[in-house]
């Protein structure tokens, strides 16, 4: 069972974005292959968390698949509580989008396999155990994502969905780089062997010299930096989101971003823990620059959804000040974070997604007074916008509270306390660019510049995509134990850097 | 009965050209009557081939014929490759559409072109060689002329003669000056006078006329510029033959000379100015052939470009000048057969189907022709090395052979992967215009059966290839060990 199963998480979605191109002539039907598909790979990741809690082992499944004299290349796969952790919400997210999408009317069977592919590459990025693997699976979550914006996309489609594309790809040959300076460091003349397993190995036995660890932690953290995104390497994200449709949003910002600070725990502070200490002060300087530029840029959006993107950069910069840390608490929470942000960050493109279709527009200066006329939007809208700012009793509360803790004790370790400061003005920006867009457009009197009197609200799959997201954002919030269990359960991460 | 026994013992080294040169005396008879048997006979002819071949190398047979031709993996490996060559391109010369009335010269003239190319490949000396790239060449240059009514085709012939005469001139030069240091024409004798590197006035003119005669046969930069107007002007059959058949002989004929000496001299101490020299041809090719495909509006010619890049990935071998590096050189060689030679083969269908060469036409291509969209698109991002395609695994190959311990070349992979990136926007270009744009026609299209089946084999390669590319990677292995003994 145990050696089958994480192959299996892998061949559903797979077998499901095939059965949906199948549907070409039964187009309606398609979504239903998706949800179906979906909801499987949810119940098998629900049962390996289960079966996980249970036990403090970890799935672990190795085949050759390359094996000659001079290269050595394996379908390694394996999970810890970090990757379940992340599987969970990628599986997660993706059978509420089928579902919120499931009234998608233009080519629905090729938008479904796209969405479905997607999962496929997104669930095979957090289970690899081996560079050529994770390369793979870092690739292939581009394509379809590049299909999602230039075909279902907005007016700009084509310009953000090539800029996205060649933005991330370059930045995943650098990585490419590093992965062969690693594998070729690890094996010394040998075989090449590109497995977690050799690569480990080899930094356990001191094979990587400090100067080789500063310029390969360089590369990688460079291909992982422009998936977050950090500042300056953002300028893909914000146009990739105001173009790419509601599903494809909500799963570039809920997971794909995840993919970079994923990497970072994964391959860089793992294999490279001097490459961090050597990096440890520019990746925090990095990350303030993220937080705050990107709290900054929100209060200047008249976009609502540009703002919940560039309000992205700013969160996934809290994830790597809390990577930056290098301590065991940091980096605990900055996990933590990933995954608060994935679910808020869900609630708040479907929401954008639900303005845009149903009042035309996303302009915050042409909205006003959707309270009255959309009320259960308007609570969701408020109950996303909340948590995303830091509500206690929200998930988001509990990751932003242990990050800022951590860094406290970070900078009282090295007795330089002032740059707290930095922390706490981007928890105020964060709550004023809010509060300020929630003003504008859900109170206040009904708007005169859009026709509101067609304007319904939020329909009932619509509902139950978004009642969920805000079931977990509070069940998290209150009950962080749940989530924070499975994160200390990380056997496959040796901790060196800690 | 002895003697034929022996005959036969003598000739099996070069059994697999015994039976194509038996095959191209007898095609012309057969196409006097009909183009679709010629190319039926063609096809039989090079299958058998690869079938005797396979066996040999399964039989693990190596023996020389006459000390100029040496049969090993690393002969066998390439025999296969330009017999497969030859059957795509049979395969897609079937209709007879380009051939006119002279269906037997042309696969006449194919055979042959292959026997040349598999003679380079096994040459062991290098009179031997230079026999066999005229024979290659030669016929070369009369299928690119065979549309004769065209000028565009005459002009290109005529480009490719004068370019191809030039060059081999050149070489020719070269080679005689290498006789005359070492006083012998055998390849290994040469590439161990030249790893002992004592550079002499002679020495270093004979290796740049070697370089620059066997530059212009892969359009390396600067000796590239007749590559693109010879693949437009070309009928895209034989412009398919060229990108995927002529261009390997180039590679192999470099590989002889120079990767052989750079591996000796490696025991020796190494010569670094020329693994330099490589390198940054290398780079210069890979970065002029990108950055030209971008602006260029006709697929065929973008192609063309794009064959100057990949050269250019290739060359990458030579800079490197490791084991290691050329078993990646000869697994992109592998996998560029068949993405290269598909992009070019669904060119040639969609023309069969008067679809004109301009990439504005390949707009809406997803609604009227999907499979062949379909096809396209996943040699375009193989092209690009996207995975899990197959020219992403040859590209992971070759790239992580030049991540040396020292260091010394890490800049040539950040170029070429740089360059891999550039690529990709042009690439991704033709694939937005074939499944985002909207076409001004939605009629559905159908191509002709032949084309069909050769696109299917090579997305079926592609793709097969790229996600278990094991046992072609100890093909290479086993290819470069017996090419190192040679």
């Amino acid at each position: 069972m145990n050696s089958f199963i994480l192959p299996l998480l892998l061949l559903i979605p797979l077998i499901g974005a095939i059965l949906s191109v199948a549907m070409s002539r039964k187009q309606e039907y398609a979504k239903y292959v998706a949800i179906i598909c979906s909801a499987v790979t949810l119940a098998i990741t629900l049962f390996c968390l289960y079966d996980l809690s249970n036990a403090d082992y970890v799935y672990a499944q190795s085949s050759a698949w390359i094996d000659t004299e001079s290269i050595k290349i394996s379908f390694a796969v394996g999970v810890d509580g970090m990757s379940m952790l992340m599987i969970l919400l990628t599986s997660l997210l993706v059978l509420l989008v089928s579902v919120f999408s499931s009234s998608e009317k233009d080519r629905p069977s090729t938008f479904f396999a796209l969405i479905m592919a997607m999962e496929v590459g997104l669930l095979g990025v957090y289970m690899a155990q081996d560079y050529f693997l994770f390369y793979i699976f870092w690739e292939v979550t581009l394509i379809p994502m590049y299909f999602l914006i230039s075909g279902w996309g907005g007016p700009r489609r084509h310009y953000a969905a090539i800029k996205f594309f060649i933005y991330t790809h370059v930045a995943s040959l650098v990585m490419l780089i590093g992965i062969f300076a690693l594998a070729m460091q690890a094996s010394a003349g040998g075989a090449l062997d590109f497995s977690f397993e050799a690569v480990k190995a080899a930094s356990m036995a001191g094979l990587f010299s400090p100067a080789f660890q500063l310029v390969v932690f360089g590369m990688l953290f460079f291909g992982f930096a422009v998936k977050m995104p950090l500042v300056p390497f953002h300028t893909w994200l914000p146009d990739a989101h105001v173009e790419a449709p509601t599903a494809g949003s909500v799963l570039l910002a809920g997971v794909m971003l995840k993919m970079g600070s994923y990497g970072i725990i994964r391959v860089c502070l793992d294999v490279l823990p001097d490459g961090a200490h050597q990096w440890q002060t520019a990746m925090i300087v990095l990350a303030i620059i993220a937080i705050l530029y990107g709290a900054y840029a929100c209060i200047a959006q008249k976009d609502l959804k540009k703002m919940v993107a560039f309000s992205s950069i700013s969160h996934m910069g809290m994830v790597l000040l809390g990577i930056a840390m290098l301590s065991g608490i940091g980096i605990q929470f900055a996990i933590f974070q990933m995954f608060a942000h994935g679910l808020i960050t869900a609630v708040l493109f479907m929401v954008c997604g639900i303005v845009g279709h149903n009042a035309g527009t996303r302009e915050i200066p042409l909205l006003g007074g959707l309270a009255g006329k959309m009320p259960v939007f308007a609570a969701f809208m408020m109950f996303g916008f909340l948590a995303s700012l830091g509500l206690p009793g929200l998930v988001g509360f509990v990751a932003e509270f242990g990050i800022i803790m951590s860094f406290f004790e970070y900078l009282a370790d090295i007795e330089v306390l002032w740059p707290i400061v930095f922390a706490l003005a981007s928890l105020m920006l964060t709550a004023g660019y809010y509060l300020w867009a929630m003003q504008r457009t859900l109170f206040g009197k009904e708007t005169d510049k859009i026709d509101l009197t067609n304007v319904h609200d939020v329909s009932k799959l619509e509902g139950i995509s978004l009642g969920v997201l805000c079931a977990l954002i509070a069940l998290f919030g209150i009950l962080p134990a749940l989530a924070m269990g499975l994160i200390e359960n990380m056997p496959l991460v040796l901790w060196g850097v800690v | 009965m002895s003697v034929i026994q022996e005959g036969i013992d003598a000739l099996m080294p070069i059994m697999p050209q015994f039976i194509l040169i038996i095959a191209a005396l007898i095609v012309p008879a057969i196409g006097l009557k009909s183009g679709k048997a010629s190319s039926i006979f063609t096809m039989a002819a090079a299958a058998l081939a690869i079938a005797v071949t396979a066996y040999m190398m399964y039989d693990g047979y190596t023996d020389s014929f006459m000390d100029i031709f040496e049969f090993n993996d690393f002969t066998g490996l390439m025999t296969v490759l330009f017999l497969i060559v030859l059957i795509l391109v049979s395969l897609i010369s079937y209709s007879g559409s380009e051939t006119r009335k002279h269906h037997g010269e042309y696969f006449a003239l194919l055979i042959v072109a292959t026997v040349g190319m598999i003679f380079v490949a096994g040459a062991s000396n290098l009179i031997a060689l230079f026999i066999g790239i005229e024979l290659a060449s030669i016929s070369s240059y009369a299928l690119v002329a065979f549309k004769k009514n065209d000028p565009a085709s005459a002009e290109a012939s005529v480009k490719y003669l004068i370019i191809g005469g030039l060059s081999t001139a050149l070489s020719l030069y070269g080679i005689s000056l290498l006789y005359g240091l070492t006083g012998s024409v055998a390849i290994s004798d040469v590439a161990q006078y030249l790893a002992e590197g004592s550079f002499t006035w002679t020495y270093i003119v004979a290796v740049i006329t070697v370089i620059a005669g066997f530059g212009f046969k892969i359009a390396m930069v600067p000796f590239h510029f007749w590559a693109p107007d010879v693949y437009e002007g070309a009928p895209t059959p034989v412009t398919t033959f060229l990108a995927i058949g002529s261009k390997k002989m180039g590679f192999i004929v470099f590989f002889k000379i120079f990767l052989m000496m750079f591996i000796l001299a490696q025991v020796l101490g190494g010569i670094p100015e020329m693994q330099w020299l490589f390198a940054f041809l290398a780079a210069a090719t890979m970065t002029l052939g990108n950055l030209i495909a971008i602006s260029q509006t006709s697929i065929k010619r973008m192609l063309a470009y794009s064959s100057i890049a990949q050269a250019g990935y290739i060359l990458i071998v030579l800079a490197v000048g490791s084991s290691y590096a050329l078993e990646g050189g000869l697994f992109h060689m592998i996998t560029h057969v068949f993405m290269k030679g598909g992009a070019f083969i669904v060119v040639a269908a969609l023309c069969a189907r008067g679809l004109s060469e301009n990439i504005s036409d390949y707009r809406g291509l997803a609604k009227r022709a999907p499979l062949v969209a379909f096809a396209m698109m996943l040699f375009l991002f193989s092209l690009a090395g996207i995975p899990p395609l197959a020219g992403f695994d040859s590209k992971f190959v070759l790239f992580s052979s030049a991540v040396t311990p020292d260091g010394t070349w890490i800049w040539l992979v950040a170029v070429a992967v740089i360059n891999s990136a550039i690529s990709l926007y042009y690439y991704a270009r033709v694939v937005k215009a074939m499944y985002v744009d909207k076409g001004a026609s939605t009629e559905k299209m159908r191509v002709p059966m032949p084309f069909a089946i050769a696109i299917a084999i090579c997305a079926i390669a592609t793709v097969a290839i790229g996600i278990y590319p094991g046992p072609i990677i100890e093909l290479c292995e086993s290819a470069v060990k017996a090419f190192l003994l040679m």
